[in-house]
């Protein structure tokens, strides 16, 4: 007889790497509204959430940033992540507002948003990211109107390659990108992925292979996936109580200094 | 936790480098058991010989009995070999279902090309897993049609949508409805918010069937999607187990 | 020079750092005022929650109100929301006229959906912008017959195909000619030759109405597109400011 777990709730602290809030322009997601996603919060047993509003990648991160911390409201559930255009955003304006909000991470979208991931463009940024400590997220994929914009993982190597101090995440890699993120991660020692959309059998184990499981988040992708998905499956891979742990919460809240 | 049976109805052998997808024995076995499956039923899809996927079909339910099952996959690109090959399949290789991929031919699956297949099926009253839209369909398909026409035609063929029809999907909730030999199977890349629950309310509990897609996809995730969700616990069992237990009569 | 009114009906608000669009008030009063445009009539459709634009546009037009005026956008996304908000913009926020974008719906405007709206409007005897074609819709799709069952089933409203209706087609200017509550509005990224002239000579002067898409594009640019075109001068007078003015009841 299978063993499944009809009464599951997380044995660890959870800390979710990855939430949409807000509405979005192009579509209206399920559940848009800072009291769904508290709902869900508690029902699948996260205890905070890293929080990002779309019309930062669609149309302007300040302004999306802004709405951001209008729907945290100061919940300290929620952390803030600010989207950032580094091919349009003012250099000091945007500095400051993350100063002022006490932001730990970022996050770009550089082929959606039509700029190329190269020193030449994000360097002064990412120096800026480095001296502060922020963490960078970089989505392996966006997609609006469902149309799929993806990282260039060589662009990637090239940049992060002159950034050794900056901690980086790939978010929502997925089956598809696996083949360049391997080696990347290989290669990257500052490299972290983030796990909403990795799907490929027994992931975390795949990954443990070659990088230690400091380097790996949980997120959900909320409110496009449920939150519990991997909350369950993580609890049933075979993992560690210590690794789990690393990967619910412990790794976000170092990386975003939040210990 | 609880002990119900769990089935895994859509499962692959192979290995697909571009995707990261890693077939070994122990991979699978590790993977099913975290996951708590006692079962999962194999294809393998990724030979034009069909005979040479299912080869490797059969020497892992020969090898771990109880824990695989086998389903037959046949080619349409070479339809002189369909049916020797079901025989072969069901014959000494003691498959259960089978599976078609009309991805590969640019056919549709209600094409007179793939009858032979179903009447060999609908002799034996075997179930059939197929997506149930293609990339190559117009926008105007309707798979309620699609469907309607091949119920009544094979009338004793169980028929299993993959990925719960993937698109399209008020339509299919409608077929499965309709049609007391329709079935949709839970696998997906999206983990998307809803999904399970979607199929059961709108279409009927006793016929969802779990799957994982592995080792493509996870295990643990897949099953997860089908833990958390709103539905019964009496519906998830069914889900899980129930429902392909006794579609393919396994005895668990 | 020679003075007369010019009238922006399309135009944006909301920053858009993907193509480099930037919206601050600075930047919209040199480009209108190195145009020689008098009004622009702004929207904001940035946003899934409509009011936040509304409230932003209501802000320019308090602030310069001999040069802006609102149009109202509404969400179809959001349907409950519509008429609530729709009142809101004609009541305290002084609004002109109504502007939808049926692409982050994927529902064309013909749709039952949109009805809420076009009841408010047509009761009001409003004007309503739209692109009159859209990325989702089936290559057969008549614009002529959409805009047809739109006017008779609303006759009080007037309809402003947006960028001309998506390259002005024989069609486009067939439905112009037919029906007296359509226009087309001229602003377009391709400059191309001979757009005006087709929309003018074709369909019909009165009922073309000049707009730029500032400041995703630029007003010079897209007045010259009038001013070089091989109309008469009267005829450009309609189009740069006279049919807006009729249409809107704007004294300049």
């Amino acid at each position: 007889m299978g063993r499944v777990d009809f009464n599951f709730k997380p044995a660890v602290p959870v800390f979710d790497a990855n939430v949409e809030l807000g509405r979005r322009h192009d579509q209206r997601n399920l559940k848009d509204t800072p009291e769904q996603l508290f709902e869900e919060m508690s029902q699948a047993g996260v205890d905070r959430a890293l929080a990002w509003h779309p019309n930062g990648a669609a149309y302007d991160s300040m302004e999306g940033n802004l709405i951001l911390q209008e729907l945290i409201h100061g919940d300290s559930r929620l952390v803030p992540q600010f989207f950032c255009n580094p091919s349009f955003d003012d250099f000091n304006v945007f500095t400051r507002s993350v100063k002022d909000a006490a932001v730990r991470s970022i996050r770009m979208v550089p082929q959606y948003q039509h700029y190329p991931f190269r020193e030449s463009v994000v360097g002064p940024w990412l120096d800026w990211m480095e001296r502060e400590g922020l963490a960078l997220w970089l989505p392996t994929t966006y997609t609006v109107f469902g149309n799929t914009t993806e990282l260039d993982a060589s662009d990637v190597y090239d940049t992060i390659r002159e950034h050794p101090h900056l901690n980086v995440v790939l978010s929502e890699l997925d089956y598809r990108n696996v083949s360049w993120a391997v080696p990347l991660l290989k290669s990257l020692p500052n490299l972290h992925m983030e796990i909403s959309r990795l799907t490929i059998a027994d992931p975390i184990n795949r990954f443990l292979e070659f990088m230690d499981d400091s380097r790996i988040l949980f997120g959900s992708r909320y409110p496009t996936s449920a939150m519990a998905i991997h909350l369950y499956a993580l609890h049933h891979m075979g993992l560690p109580e210590s690794t789990v742990r690393a990967i619910c919460s412990g790794n976000l809240e170092r990386i975003l200094r939040m210990g | 936790m609880q002990d119900v049976p769990v089935v895994d109805f859509h499962a692959h052998l192979g290995n697909w480098g571009r995707f990261g997808m890693l077939d070994t024995p122990e991979l699978f076995l590790t993977c099913m058991d975290n996951a708590g499956i006692d079962v999962a039923c194999l294809n393998c899809i990724f030979h034009g010989d069909s005979d040479r996927g299912n080869d490797r079909v059969a020497e892992y339910v020969r090898k771990w009995p109880t824990r695989f099952v086998g389903a037959a996959f046949v080619s349409a690109n070479y339809p002189e070999e369909m049916v020797p090959e079901l025989e072969r399949c069901f014959g000494t290789l003691g498959m259960k279902f089978i599976k078609i991929y009309p991805h590969y031919v640019g056919v549709a699956h209600d094409d007179p090309l793939y009858f032979p297949i179903y009447e060999f099926a609908n002799e034996r009253g075997l179930a059939i897993m197929s997506h149930a839209t293609h990339y190559f369909d117009p926008p105007s398909v309707s798979v309620y049609k699609r469907y309607e026409g091949l119920v009544k035609r094979f009338p004793k063929i169980n028929w299993v949508m993959a990925h719960a029809g993937g698109g399209k999907r008020r339509e299919i909730m409608r077929a499965v409805r309709d049609f007391p030999t329709i079935y949709v199977e839970t696998c997906g890349s999206r983990l998307r918010n809803g999904g399970v629950e979607y199929a059961v309310r709108h279409s009927r509990a006793d016929r969802v069937l779990f799957g994982t897609d592995m080792p493509l996809f996870d295990a643990s995730q897949q099953l997860a999607k089908v833990m958390v969700c709103r539905i019964t616990d009496e519906e998830k069992k069914m889900v899980l187990g129930g429902n392909a237990n006794r579609l393919l009569k396994l005895k668990l």
